[in-house]
């Protein structure tokens, strides 16, 4: 696609994204809300994957957030705006500290122990009943961000978008994506270059889980309360996952294209058929996993032409 | 005071001892061979002085400095640089990125600096098509990129670990004289491992040879191979 033309696509998206509640009712505003909210903890996911680190810790990172932001209002009167920076934050925190201990490990190590760590932070809340509210969850009975008006919810939304847009270009255009991709490529020849793998891993792995307890906090706030069951669904962790897949991994594009493709999709599947959606949804994904292990962004660029190499 | 040395240095893997008690040291300018049969442990001592592997035992003195337990990646900081005898190029970044990731990380550079000097640099070797996938270079390009990778960190001692393997004659004059004028202009100390015996004679300026871990003679290349011990590795070699 010519340049120019995709900049002024992305132009004319971006002003009718933020447009949209000028004109949009409270359902589609909300769609547009959840499509959004996938669609940052997508980029997320595939920022820490340009590293080769495949991360099933999303819903744990973003459940954390979610807690640090209505537990920060309900138990130390924080301003609405405030616990989702604080949210923010905290899970930066949480992944710093754990980051120390999960990042020597690689390929299905990391990825298991990420998927563990989901589930400990849902554990520990279910278990601090006074403190957390347990497994009924708490409720903000003030407080709640902009008193719950669906158009300032929906920019609200995108503001965390924007912020995670912002960091995956961020990713792309400095030294990080050289850091990254030589890790990602071959950690040996990486080292020799002056690489610090850990360093660079660390960096990945707390901004990326920063940005998802951001959004946990714009989630939480968004809804006014929030259960573990709720907050740590492996609904947070999968769909993104799939959405990045599809649209095509390694860049900032092809999980904005899977998040619209797979949100809007499963949105009408959802109306058609309740819960089918979830079925049909698995097969686009085992499909796409199958045949375009490259995802859509497969067939936007031509296939490579690659002269053989003599072998050594 | 010896650019680079190492003391009785030994690295054992479970029962094997690839690396046996070896002393020795290099200096500023010298182009050294390393030679040996197969398996005799070159690879392996260049992974330990480079970092890659940590040593059972013994030490390593990089001007002056023990470095035995410093990190690989401050190693290449520091100005030690080597090539890998399996080719391992950075698949998702172009030629010239390649190139452009030890001036970013070693040298501490900017993109925009980087690029420069990767270009340069590349220019020097007489790369060209700076922006093509490394899935798109020859053989020979890929061992020109290698160098160009390891120059890149701006290195006071480098080791070439059989960059001329798969390459024709012509390729290999190519090489030798690139590596001689590198060596030349920048002062560097240069460990080379190769085994075909012409390539040792014409560019090195004094020869060590390890067999089985252990080094058994060291000298010019025209005394060692007449040392009857080397002979006798060689042609009494397991492996070889
Ligand atoms: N990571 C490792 N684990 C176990 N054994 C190893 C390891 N690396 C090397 N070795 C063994 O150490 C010995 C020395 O290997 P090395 O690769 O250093 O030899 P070399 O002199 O470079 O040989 P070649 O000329 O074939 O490249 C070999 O017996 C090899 O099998
Ligand atoms: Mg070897």
């Amino acid at each position: 696609m010519n340049r120019n033309v995709s900049r002024i696509f992305a132009a004319l998206f971006g002003i009718l994204a933020i447009a949209l509640p000028l004109f949009a009712g409270d359902y589609p505003l909300q769609v547009a809300r959840n499509i959004m909210l996938y669609m940052a903890l997508a980029i997320t996911w595939d920022m820490l994957l340009r590293s080769g680190q495949i991360s099933f810790g999303i819903a744990g990172l973003f459940g954390v957030g979610a807690y640090a932001a209505i537990l920060g209002v309900i138990r130390a009167g924080m301003p609405a705006w405030f616990s989702i920076i604080f949210a923010a934050i905290f899970s930066g925190v949480v992944a710093f500290a754990i980051g120390f201990l999960i990042l020597r490990l690689r390929a299905m190590y990391f990825s298991i122990v990420t998927l563990a760590l989901g589930e400990i932070f849902r554990i520990i809340i279910h278990n601090l009943h006074d403190f957390t509210g347990g497994p009924e969850g708490v409720v903000m009975q003030q407080g709640v961000i902009f008193g719950g008006s669906a158009g300032k919810l929906y920019w609200l939304t995108l503001a965390g978008l924007a912020v995670a847009i912002a960091a995956s270009y961020w990713f792309e255009k400095s030294k990080i994506h050289f850091a990254l991709t030589a890790i990602r490529n071959n950690e040996i020849s990486a080292k020799s270059s002056g690489v610090n793998i850990f360093r660079w891993l660390l960096l990945a792995f707390v901004v990326t889980s920063a940005i998802q307890g951001l959004l946990g906090g714009i989630f939480v706030q968004s809804y006014g309360f929030a259960t573990p069951d709720t907050v740590f669904s492996a609904d947070f962790t999968l769909l993104p996952l799939a959405m990045a897949l599809l649209g095509g991994v390694y860049s900032t594009r092809g999980p904005i294209f899977g998040a619209i493709l797979l949100g809007l999709v499963s949105e009408w599947l959802k109306l058609k058929i309740p819960y089918g959606h979830l079925v049909v949804y698995g097969i686009i994904i085992i499909i796409v996993i199958l045949f375009m292990p490259q995802g859509l962004k497969q067939l936007v660029r031509q296939p490579a032409n690659k002269t053989d190499r003599r072998s050594a | 005071m010896s650019k680079l040395k190492t003391e009785n240095l030994t690295r054992r893997f479970l029962g094997l001892v690839a690396v046996n008690n070896v002393s020795f040291s290099m200096e500023e300018g010298e182009i050294l061979g390393i030679i040996g049969p197969n398996g005799a442990g070159k690879t392996t001592f260049i992974n330990l002085i480079s970092g890659i592997i940590m040593p059972s035992e013994g030490l390593i003195e990089y001007k002056g400095q023990d470095i035995t337990y410093i990190p690989a990646h401050e190693r290449a900081r520091m100005g030690i640089a080597r090539t890998y005898q399996l080719i391992h190029p950075l698949e998702n970044l172009t030629l010239i990125e390649n190139v452009m990731v030890g001036s970013i990380f070693a040298k501490g550079n900017g993109l925009k600096e980087a690029r420069r000097r990767a270009e340069a640099l590349c220019q020097e070797l007489g790369l060209t098509g700076l922006d093509r996938d490394t899935s798109r270079l020859t053989i020979l390009e890929i061992k020109k990129m290698e160098i160009a990778r390891a120059l890149a960190n701006e290195p006071e001692v480098l080791f070439l670990d059989e960059v001329m393997a798969g390459l024709n004659a012509d390729e290999t004059k190519d090489i030798i004289a690139m590596v001689q004028k590198i060596a030349q202009e920048r002062h560097l100390a240069v460990g080379v491992v190769e085994h075909v015996m012409g390539v040792i004679r014409e560019l090195t300026h004094r020869v060590i040879v390890l067999e089985a871990g252990e080094l058994i003679a060291e000298g010019k290349y025209e005394d060692v191979s007449k040392n009857p011990r080397v002979i006798e590795a060689y042609l009494g070699g397991g492996a070889a």
